[in-house]
């Protein structure tokens, strides 16, 4: 146990233990890609190793071919100095590995201590799982610092965030030896990624080791030791220690170009609040008040969210920063008519929208792109056009004929824009990374964005889960259709990213506006500071800015 | 840990009360439906609520629970077993074959037939999982194939369209004792079958909600791909399945063939849509990984009592079909009802 220490920080000494783990040479083709090209990887006991890679790069293959789920084509697996194959995922588990994948893969009619032990059920005397079970997923959830979920609740009934925590439950039941976690990131928020970040530390001060992938590179400074970066299914560089590699070194050996987090400039403010359509309305005045495009008032639903007012404006990017779990996502979804509000009122236009109707927004030109994509947006069996297309309600159709030569033009053109891999609109969504699988949905809203169909944008973190390249591009496209009029309205846990990209920002905490300012009168460290405690600011600032 | 408690709970990780709970159990609307139908028979008809009566409709239910409690187990692992009615027939016809026409010992002629009906259900089950296909069209077509048999091999060795004599080969007795007769409670001859359809409900429930194998039912019919990369023997588990339903099957029509000596080569044609309405009644989804075995019991009561209501009120029986059907709409339209009442009172 007391080497434990020393093995937990990245001291040379890592390098130098015969790894855990070791792949090389390691090759998987799917039918029309070659998703892994020849990786090398390996991990030591007790060390956080990261894995790092844009889009497509083989990052989740790489993963399920370590957990048994894809056998590779060529290639050694090591394992505890033993050549091994995981020709199945229970092989993989027997062995020792865990893993936890980017899509969220839980039982939703089975309860939270039934998930966490499905296909390992303890067993006393033949039978039974009850008791021991339950009493196990108690102990493994307050490990995790969630004591307050239910191991008796169905999963189906739990909130992402709670259901991450779950899939970490279920991984941590298996007492493995190496953890892997493909974005765990992806659906939690600020204090609960600090959460994770304690469990991992944890676990490897007990000399286990964990696999991280994901697209923040300060997260990977934080927790990391080791860095190995993918490209093109392909191991560009290996052993680079995490806290100190550049940003500019890592994003060189992803891309072969260097860029991070580049927004595109605001107009100057304040925003064009008219369309540019409708050149007639008080051009000359500089500060006339216009009516605004979205306005938000008094909005509430019990337990939810209360009295949200916001307003935004054509051509206006407005961002709401906040915990998940603060009431964001279900605001959004309340504006778009997916849930009914309880109180208040959503004007598109000045026109009142009829509550609880999808049907309505979608008709007045309210796009979305929900934040549980898998489930909310995309029919995965469909290729990528028809997905992209399908909010065009036939505008690409000739005489009722849906037109598929234009659909797939269409659909290529945006998102060639987004830097899709593979580039193939024909292909099936399934098939896609999971990043790129974002990117279809958003696609989907840009092309009708870009045909004065949609007036008002609803993205819910638009960028979860897309690389660092593609992130620029996206910014980039909000930030022109903005400048086109479309009035968007942004959910994002990252907080520089709705600092760099919005004119305005809210911040959300339980359910409340508690404060709104200009994009570039905020800092990170304020909008952090208001979003947990909010210590900083006192409520007598919130309250004026909510009029 | 300090960060996880000053967070703020969840509505959905609240606790909750128990109504709410139970609204949210695939089988309360089964349950009201049996209680109204009860209710409505029961105080229309003297003869309905007496113990004959009660016994007379509970007959034609345990069989047909017998059924649907496999079926309904199948429909949570994600499939349907479409062969599961004219496979009844199949057995009876096996047992009255060899039995009336070959003479054989009756525990003989059971064995072969349950052997034969495994073998079926593991037929439909490994199909399944091999192809991927949907097995609404795999068993589609052992249910055609099994028809066709059921009626040609008949006539080829009877010349008639019937098994019949089973009674009179060896140890037709002790069987018939197991698996067809009555028993007398206060009175009443209550069929055998009851207690049997009882004893599975409750194992059926056992083992859906307390063993790991059931476990892997919801999990194989809720998320397929889940179950599989954890290491549940999704393959396995519906081929299982599959047999369940056969050995169900064989249940049933080895207790139609003691009862009633002979057996049609058309038995069972058409009763496999009432094995699946009534696990739909019961709280089954169609689309799979949810349900009950109590719910799917409930259907088949509920069909019962509405088969001998009807008789007792002295309509016409050719309107019985109507009823079902009726049955079934308003069932799942409480179902319904009933899951989004418990889905909205969280919010
Ligand atoms: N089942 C599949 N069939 C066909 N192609 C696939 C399949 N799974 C993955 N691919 C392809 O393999 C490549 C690598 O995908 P992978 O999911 O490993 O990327 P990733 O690095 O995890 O990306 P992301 O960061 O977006 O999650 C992609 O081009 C993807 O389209
Ligand atoms: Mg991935």
């Amino acid at each position: 146990m007391d080497d434990a220490a020393t093995v937990s920080t990245p001291t040379p000494a890592v390098e130098q233990a015969a790894p855990l783990l070791r792949l090389s040479a390691v090759v998987k083709t799917f039918p029309g890609v070659r998703a892994l090209d020849g990786v090398d990887l390996d991990v030591a006991a007790g060390e956080v190793h990261c894995l790092l890679g844009q889009n497509g790069a083989g990052k989740s293959t790489l993963i399920k071919v370590l957990a048994g789920v894809h056998r590779p084509d060529a290639g050694d697996i090591v394992w505890d100095g033993q050549p091994v194959t995981f020709p199945s995922p229970q092989a993989s588990m027997r062995a020792g590995i865990a893993t936890i994948y980017q899509e969220l893969d839980l039982v939703d009619d089975l309860t939270v201590a039934e998930n966490v032990f499905l296909g390992h059920e303890p067993r006393t005397a033949g039978f039974v799982h009850r008791g021991p079970g339950a009493r196990r997923t108690r102990e493994i959830l307050a490990q995790l610092g969630h004591p307050e979920i239910p191991p008796g609740r169905l999963v189906g009934k739990l909130p992402a965030a709670a259901k991450q925590v779950v899939s970490m439950g279920r991984a941590l039941s298996r007492r493995a030896r190496l953890l892997v976690m493909d974005e765990p990131s992806a659906v939690l928020a600020h204090d609960e990624v600090a959460n994770l970040f304690r469990v991992i530390r944890g676990l490897t001060a007990g000399g286990i080791a964990v696999v991280y992938i994901s697209h923040r590179l300060e997260e990977i400074r934080e927790i990391g030791d080791r860095v190995t970066v993918l490209k093109d299914g392909r191991t560009s560089a290996a052993n680079l220690p995490a806290a100190t590699t550049s940003t500019r070194e890592l994003v060189g050996y992803m891309t072969g170009r260097s860029i991070e987090y580049v927004f595109p400039p605001r107009p100057p403010a304040p925003p064009v609040p008219q369309r540019p359509t409708e050149p007639t309305v008080s051009q000359g005045s500089v500060a006339a008040p216009v009516a605004p495009l979205l306005e938000v008032s008094g909005l509430g639903r019990s337990g939810e969210f209360a009295d949200v007012s916001l307003t935004v404006h054509s051509g206006e990017i407005v961002g709401i920063a906040g915990l998940v779990g603060s009431g964001r996502s279900e605001l959004l979804e309340t504006v778009y008519g997916a849930r009914r509000a309880h109180s208040g009122s959503v004007r598109l236009d000045g026109r009142v929208l009829r509550p609880g109707s999808v049907r309505a927004a979608v008709r007045a030109g309210i796009g979305m792109a929900p934040e549980e994509r898998k489930s909310q947006a995309l029919l995965l069996g469909e290729p990528v056009y028809r997905n992209v297309t399908l909010a065009t309600f036939g505008r690409l159709a000739r005489a009722g004929f849906t037109d598929a030569a234009r659909e797939r033009a269409e659909a290529a053109r945006v998102t060639g824009e987004l830097r899709l891999v593979p580039a193939d609109v024909r292909r099936p969504v399934r098939t896609l990374s999971g990043g790129n699988q974002q990117k279809v949905v958003l696609a989907r809203w840009l092309l009708r964005g870009g045909c004065a169909g949609t007036r008002l944008l609803l993205l819910d973190e638009p960028t979860r889960g897309v690389d660092v390249g593609a992130r620029a591009e996206l910014y980039g496209v909000i930030r022109r259709l903005a400048d086109d009029g479309v009035g968007v309205l942004l959910v994002s846990s990252e907080v520089p990213e709705v600092l760099g990209l919005a004119d305005r920002v809210l911040v959300m905490r339980e359910g409340r506006v508690i404060h709104e300012a200009a994009a570039s009168d905020l800092d990170e460290h304020a909008v952090l500071d208001l979003v947990m405690a909010g210590s900083l600011l006192s409520g007598a600032q919130a309250e004026g800015d909510l009029s | 840990m300090a960060t996880a408690t000053a967070a703020p709970v969840d509505e959905r990780i609240k606790n909750l009360g128990v109504t709410r709970q139970l609204l949210a159990r695939p089988e309360i609307g089964a349950l009201l439906g049996a209680v109204v139908v009860f209710a409505f028979f029961a105080v229309q008809s003297s003869v309905f609520r007496s113990g004959a009566g009660v016994a007379n409709w509970l007959d034609p239910a345990s069989t047909l629970g017998i059924m649907a409690i496999p079926v309904a187990l199948l429909m949570i692992g994600g499939e349907f077993d479409l062969s599961a009615g004219v496979m009844v027939g199949t057995v009876g016809l096996t047992i009255g074959l060899l039995t009336g026409q070959y003479g054989m010992n009756t525990w003989g002629a059971l064995v072969i037939a349950l052997a034969l009906a495994l073998a079926l259900g593991f037929f439909n089950g490994y199909l399944v999982v091999r192809t991927k296909l949907p097995s609404f069209i795999i068993t589609l077509g052992t249910f055609l194939m099994l028809q066709g048999l059921n009626l040609g091999v008949t006539k080829a060795v009877t010349d008639t369209v019937q098994a019949d004599a089973i009674d009179t080969a060896p140890a037709y007795r002790p069987a018939y004792d197991i698996f067809a007769s009555t028993v007398s409670v206060g009175g009443v001859e209550f069929r055998v079958t009851i207690l049997w359809w009882i004893a599975l409900t409750a194992l059926a429930t056992w083992v859906l909600l307390r063993t790991r194998f059931g476990n892997w039912i919801f999990s194989v019919g809720g998320n397929v791909q889940a179950a599989r990369s954890v290491g549940v023997p999704a393959a396995r588990t519906k081929v299982v399945l599959f047999m369940t339903t056969a050995a169900g099957a064989w249940l049933v029509g080895t207790m139609s063939a003691l009862r009633l000596t002979s057996i049609q080569a058309n038995t069972g044609i058409g009763e496999e849509l009432i094995y699946i309405v009534a696990a739909v009644i019961g709280g089954c989804l169609l689309t799979g990984g949810f349900g009950s075995a109590v719910g799917a019991s409930l259907g088949a009561l509920i069909f019962g009592m509405v088969q001998q209501g009807i008789v007792y009120l002295g309509w016409d029986s050719d309107w019985f079909k109507f009823f079902l059907g009726a049955m079934l709409l308003l069932a799942v339209f409480t179902n319904q009802f009933v899951r989004r009442l418990a889905e909205e009172s969280r919010r």
